[in-house]
């Protein structure tokens, strides 16, 4: 097994995938390659008319305000950019799920980072290879 | 091996990075793309004020193959000296 971790993102909830940039910040820095596979509301989350727009939170809906201040006052950039810059300084893939990409009707071009769709298959054949494997 | 806090205040590092705005694992990443400015057997220091990154940088250290001499605590914030091994 390598140094990996894969990620299956399910959720387009802003505050799981900020959980999801800080582990894949702290792995890029740790030379752990990250690969990151899009499905349904997770491949939603990405198109770049959505991505910096979302506002959508799984718990605690009510405090949104008061997260999105707490990080301001912490200097925690969005999820997006932290991935960005993750993208920059370590070995980070992004995939979206052929299926989802096919429900939103989007192709690569229409998401945000995303290099590659990919079938549900290979990226079984990925988890296989990694020692660390997240669903969100 | 960490050195003493009086080797540690002599050190001269070649590159100082502050990542005291930062929050975990900001200055993990601050740590990654200033080492790419130091010298093999050079010393990077880096300024956090994040409470993870007094763990968070020996591993780090460890992990991509540098060697953690030491942390000195200063009001606020610490100060994590690597030296850079390849």
């Amino acid at each position: 097994m390598t140094d990996k971790m894969c990620i299956t993102v399910a959720t387009g909830s802003v505050d799981r995938l900020t959980g999801m940039a800080v582990l894949v910040s702290a792995a890029a820095a740790m030379d752990v390659e990250v690969e990151i596979f899009l499905q349904l509301w997770g491949v939603y989350a990405f198109k770049k008319d959505v991505i910096n727009k979302n506002m959508n939170l799984i718990e605690f809906k009510e405090l949104g305000p008061q997260v999105v201040e707490g990080m301001k006052r912490a200097n925690i950039p969005p999820w997006f950019e932290m991935l960005k810059q993750a993208k920059e300084v370590g070995k980070v893939k992004i995939y979206a799920c052929s299926a989802a990409s096919k429900i939103w009707d989007v192709k690569l071009e229409d998401l945000e980072m995303v290099d590659e769709v990919m079938g549900a298959g290979e990226w079984l054949d990925k988890m296989k290879e990694a020692k660390i494997n997240l669903f969100i | 091996m960490s050195l003493s806090e009086e080797e540690l205040r002599g050190l001269k590092p070649d590159k100082t990075v502050d990542a005291r705005g930062t929050s975990c694992p900001g200055p993990l990443l601050a740590a990654k793309r200033a080492i790419a400015d130091v010298p093999i057997n050079g010393i990077l220091e880096v300024l956090s004020s994040d409470p993870g990154t007094k763990r968070d940088l020996p591993l780090w250290a460890k992990k991509v193959g540098h060697e953690f001499l030491g942390t000195l605590e200063e009001p606020g914030y610490f100060r994590v000296f690597v030296r850079r091994k390849r």
